[in-house]
């Protein structure tokens, strides 16, 4: 079981604090929602975890390892964020062998995560010629292609059509199902109040709340406005 | 490390622009030969067929921007951050990048250096003259071409590690090679600018004829160019692993 446990975590830039003491913790097996207003520090923290933005103060550690500490990372974690790219003038399965090489993983899992977000058939166009939902699915092969035992994704809905979010909530249950972690950050409640079992909401950078979906007496939207809704305000955070 | 240098160059198999890039690299060589013999009423002697070969020095700038877009073209694309979430320890990609890309610019100086050498041989048979094969000036020129593309490459790999904003690290390598090594040189002289990067691949790469006290010797800007490589792969190292990835 490999869990994300993140303790303590703060990250200033220069005056700006846009993470502040939050500790929360992501157990294996559940789909953990990461929730916050724009701007409220969610891509911050997942880029912390991920080893791509440097602490400030506290950790941020998967299986009690920092990202950099992990032997081959990709068999491990598997990410989506919101803003990677890919070169426009390679095909999407060219993408996914150039990261199977330099993650050392077997060449044939880049045809079997092609079929598994359905992008088989559009595998070798060029990803300039794909919309923005292929490009998701081509980011979510990405983080699949180590099978790995932890999946971090910023906002993998955008983009998609109402089949593949779908598609999407019913490969995360299942991937959760298997005993894998999952954490995604959404602004979409009412989807993520579709697929997650427990939340972490986050405002101004500090947390709000962190447990089980069912402990939100009314309902994630209400709760969800009342805790984002005055970030100045004291955190009463509170974490189960 | 071994399997981040098979990764990049699969990493370039795969997409078309820096071969487009690379492709000039031979024209300017045919183009620079042609224009020395059409140009003037030379003698087609040994002396000038080194300063015609010293054209190969010239494609050192495509190697340059080459090298850059390594990295820059990583953070322009955005593929960066998988680039790193697949091998978290940056300084081994950056040093697989400083490996790939001056064994590309290699070849591809060899390869500027063939047609430059059948481009020459074409141009002297076409007036009545022979080339001369042994020619010791021609072969330095050749020689040191090959490593002035070869340290401009990696050099590139740095600046690119740098200056992570594309247009800003081209911009910049060629405003360094345009302005400000020529406005050091005016303002420091000559015996200080011929140490400075470009003027010391000018040196590498010089022709029998453009030797002179405003350049090195071959040997000495081998050396400074050396120096240069290492002090921008040490400071792009460092600055891969320190710099946050937003």
């Amino acid at each position: 079981m490999t869990d994300i446990s993140v303790r303590g975590l703060g990250k200033t830039y220069g005056q700006v604090a846009a993470v502040t003491d939050l500790s929360f913790t992501v157990p294996a097996g559940q789909v953990t929602g990461f929730l916050g207003p724009n701007g409220a520090g969610k891509t911050t923290t997942l880029r912390i975890l991920l080893g791509l933005v440097r602490a400030s103060t506290g950790e941020a550690l998967i299986g009690g390892h920092r990202y950099d500490e992990l032997p081959r990372p990709r068999k491990i974690v598997g990410a989506v964020l919101e803003d990677t790219g890919f070169h426009p003038g390679r095909t999407g399965r060219n993408h996914l062998r150039i990261l199977a090489s330099a993650g050392d993983l077997p060449a044939g899992r880049v045809a079997e995560v092609l079929d598994l977000v359905d992008l088989t058939a559009a595998a070798d166009r060029r990803v300039r010629g794909y919309s923005l939902g292929m490009r998701q699915r081509l980011g979510l092969a990405a983080a699949l292609l180590g099978d790995p035992e932890v999946l971090i994704l910023d906002e993998p809905a955008n983009g998609l059509d109402p089949a593949g979010v779908a598609a999407l909530r019913e490969l995360l249950r299942q991937l959760a199902g298997e005993g894998r972690t999952v954490l995604v950050s959404s602004h979409v409640l009412s989807e993520v109040a579709q697929t997650v079992d427990r939340v972490v909401i986050i405002s101004a950078g500090r947390l709000r709340f962190a447990g089980p979906l069912t402990e939100l007496g009314d309902g994630l939207e209400k709760t969800f406005l009342h805790l984002t809704s005055d970030p100045a305000r004291s955190p009463d955070a509170h974490s189960r | 490390m071994l399997i981040l240098v098979k990764a990049e160059f699969l990493k370039l198999r795969t997409i078309r622009g820096p071969w487009l890039l690379l492709a000039i690299a031979p024209l300017v060589v045919v183009a620079g030969v042609s224009g020395l013999v059409i140009s003037g009423n030379k003698t087609l002697n040994a002396s000038v067929q080194s300063d015609a070969l010293a054209h190969v020095g010239l494609t050192s700038i495509i190697m340059l921007l080459f090298g850059i877009l390594a990295v820059s073209g990583e953070y322009r694309n955005r593929t960066i951050a998988d680039t790193y979430l697949t091998d978290p320890r940056r300084g081994t990609t950056i040093a697989a990048k400083l490996v790939v890309y001056p064994a590309i610019a290699t070849v591809s100086a060899i390869l500027c250096s063939i047609v430059g050498v059948l481009t020459a041989a074409a141009w002297w048979a076409g007036k009545g003259s022979s080339l001369v094969w042994s020619a010791s000036g021609m072969r330095d020129t050749i020689v040191g071409s090959i490593v002035w593309n070869i340290g401009f490459a990696a050099l590139g790999v740095a600046l690119g590690a740098l200056i992570r904003n594309l247009a800003a690290a081209i911009a910049t390598a060629l405003a360094w090679i345009a302005l400000v090594e020529g406005v050091v040189g005016q303002l420091l002289g000559d015996s200080l600018g011929k140490w400075l990067p470009f003027n010391a691949g000018r040196a590498l790469g010089a022709s029998a004829s453009d030797a002179s006290s405003d350049l090195l010797s071959r040997s000495a800007g081998a050396l400074v160019l050396i120096v240069y490589v290492l002090v921008g792969a040490v400071a792009a190292l460092v600055a891969a692993r320190r710099r946050d990835v937003g």
